[in-house]
């Protein structure tokens, strides 16, 4: 037990979340809680010692778990991740009706957006799907960000930029994803998975990617009972003494080994090139060399899933020689690629290129000109897509750099053509 | 004494010395002494009226970390910091850090919050705040780390001098509060830290409320 167990322990209480350990939903749970800072106690139901001490005799409707206990009592049987953050009062309407900018992603692009917009006295909405950060949010440690000499967490790095700009005025919401864009005159209104809408003079696409599924057979079956998408920092305490994978050679799949390697007996990262020097910073590489417990296995993928009730084995080919072999397996965490967030927004007309990702600016070229969404004499500004006043930053852009400061650069940038765009329409 | 129930580990000499409400007289010169040392203080009739001036203290938005005290909890306070969504409950936050691999931005985080909220153990009639604490974390934020310190101490707190304090640290919270730290924490609690404060040199950076009412231990 370290010094702040002790004494950073809530004095108010906080979720208590009953499962079996193998649910997809209780995982996107604790998962969601994790990484909007929430704290709670998740207890296996097959732990009648701990079920005792935490909720008494109170009886369980093993047909219905995940149970989720909220601190004003209330009881989620089974709980769903929407209940349970409508529940935590984080589900709240847009105080305004229109916006001078709506931005649609709360990664570091996204973030970055609403520091400089509402600093700069935009009226600015962020709304988000899951929990400050994007996939940054998740990361361990970032070692190369300007101005932290001795790396920053993604958390910690989120939880500062959302609390820059809530400082700033701009408005987040979370726990609602976007579920289409529409053009309203001069803006575009953007509508919410709980069926609400909001205007925004001007919209910035910075959902960035979600990870690429990975493509054998049993994966989605085991979502939450030993396999996880992501680096899924609210997994890392329980993988204490197990023997961890992570398929995966970018920095996201390096930053996860090096979490898990504090908790896990073993942790073996599984890539398909001959290393990892193409994909991943050289600072990573250097530390996953220097941790006894990291195993990279090269030129290698998985085959076969082999399962109980949960995830026990991987099947792993060698794609030099064709030999395969098992690996013990209690938790496996896919980093791969990445698919560009844009499915909300694919009616509204933008263009994409082949790949998903948002073409913007000058690779518009003459393109536009044929457009019937541009209607303007003037050439896309540089990260503005072909709809007029629809900017996107960060991954889900074309042509972006993969990178957290990149994706805060272009974020920043963004608010600079928001103005031009909002002078343009008479909108300041 | 006969109708006191004493508790556990404690005698009853000690509970008749250090577990009754003193005097709203008393509270008020003791007040005085205080911000005769420098401490910004008063004297209030309750814990709600004291919950109102803390949260009157703390503006919208700050980054606030509360102490492990039962008076907080008891008068709503500890509510206020970590469920109203007014404040930044740095608490919770570090609650939810990596210990492994954030455990540099959690001592850096722990060290110096715009507020720390808490209570005390002992006040003598002197003006002296006297603090024990068996991690010793909450100590360096109040004596230097946190921009702003606000104390609310139960007004059967007030002793007679440092000596007296020191032993109802010993006498009375001690037992108290490992009795609270094993239920808690399954661990037991010890008097590993002592915080004397006799005089505040930078102005209004530390307010005391004495309250009148038994809060905490």
């Amino acid at each position: 037990m370290s010094l702040f167990d002790y004494d950073t322990r809530p004095a108010t209480p906080g979720v208590v979340l009953v499962d079996t350990g193998t649910s997809a939903e209780a995982y996107r749970i604790r998962d969601f809680l994790s990484r909007n800072g929430h704290h709670y106690e998740w207890i296996d139901v097959a732990d009648s010692e701990q079920l005792r001490s935490v909720l008494g005799d109170t009886a369980i409707d093993l047909s219905s778990l995940p149970l989720c206990i909220l601190p004003d009592g209330t009881r989620l049987s089974p709980a769903t991740l929407e209940q349970v953050a409508a529940g935590l009062g984080m589900v709240t309407g847009p105080a305004l009706s229109e916006y001078d900018l709506t931005i649609v992603g709360a990664g570091p692009a996204g973030l970055a957006a609403a520091v400089y917009a509402a600093s700069e006295g935009l009226q600015t909405l962020v709304l988000e799907a899951i929990a400050p950060g994007g996939q940054a949010g998740t990361t361990s440690m970032i070692e190369n960000y300007l101005g932290f000499p001795n790396g920053i967490s993604g958390s910690e790095l989120a939880t500062r930029a959302v609390a820059q700009a809530r400082r700033f005025g701009a408005e987040i919401l979370l726990a609602r994803s976007l579920t289409g864009v529409s053009a309203e005159g001069y803006g575009y209104r953007a509508k919410l998975s709980d069926g609400t809408s909001v205007l925004g003079r001007t919209l910035l696409l910075a959902s960035g990617v979600s990870w690429r599924r990975l493509d054998v057979a049993g994966v989605d079956e085991l979502l939450g009972a030993g396999v996880y998408y992501g680096a899924g920092p609210s997994e890392a305490l329980g993988c204490a003494g197990s023997q961890v994978v992570i398929v995966g050679g970018g920095n996201s799949a390096g930053q996860a080994a090096v979490r898990f390697s504090r908790y896990a007996l073993r942790v073996t990262i599984l890539v398909r090139g001959t290393s990892l020097a193409s994909s991943m910073s050289k600072y990573l590489i250097d530390a996953i060399s220097g941790i006894s417990n990291i195993e990279v296995r090269t030129e290698t993928q998985i085959v076969e899933l082999r399962a109980d009730n949960r995830l026990r084995e991987v099947l792993v080919r060698s794609l030099a020689t064709q030999d395969t072999r098992s690996l013990r397996c209690d938790a496996l965490f896919i980093c791969i690629g990445g698919e560009p967030r844009t499915d909300a927004v694919a009616d509204a007309g933008l263009r994409i290129d082949d790949a998903g990702y948002v073409q913007t600016g000058r690779e518009l070229g003459a393109v536009v000109e044929l457009d019937e969404n541009w209607n303007l004499p003037r050439p896309p500004l540089p990260l503005e897509t072909n709809l007029p006043g629809v900017f996107a930053a960060g991954d889900v852009r074309r042509g972006s750099t993969k990178r957290c400061a990149a994706a805060v650069g272009e974020g920043s940038m963004s608010v600079a053509l928001v103005h031009q765009r909002l002078a343009e329409v008479g909108g300041e | 004494m006969s109708d006191t129930v004493v508790p556990p580990g404690i005698g009853e000499q000690a509970v008749t010395e250090f577990s009754r409400l003193n005097s709203v007289e008393r509270l008020n010169s003791v007040a005085q002494a205080l911000n005769h040392n420098g401490f910004h203080a008063q004297s209030v009739g309750t814990g709600a009226e004291a919950r109102q001036i803390v949260a009157s203290l703390l503006p919208e938005g700050a980054e606030v970390f509360n102490n492990t005290s039962r008076t907080l909890e008891s008068i709503g306070v500890a509510d206020d910091i970590e469920r109203s969504g007014r404040y930044e409950p740095l608490r919770l936050r570090l609650f939810g850090m990596d210990r492994e691999m954030q455990a540099r931005e959690m001592r850096v985080l722990a060290a110096a919050p715009d507020y720390v909220v808490g209570s005390a153990h002992a006040v003598t009639a002197e003006g002296s705040l006297l603090i024990a604490s068996a991690s010793g974390s909450q100590l360096g934020p109040i004596v230097s780390g946190a921009a702003h310190v606000i104390l609310v101490i139960g007004g059967q707190k007030v002793v007679s001098d440092l000596e007296a304090g020191i032993r109802r640290i010993y006498e009375y919270s001690l037992p108290l509060e490992d009795l609270r730290a094993r239920e808690a924490y399954g661990l037991p609690s010890g008097v590993n830290n002592i915080l004397i404060m006799n005089k505040v040199v930078a102005p209004d950076r530390v307010t005391a409320i004495l309250v009148h009412e038994v809060l905490g231990f």
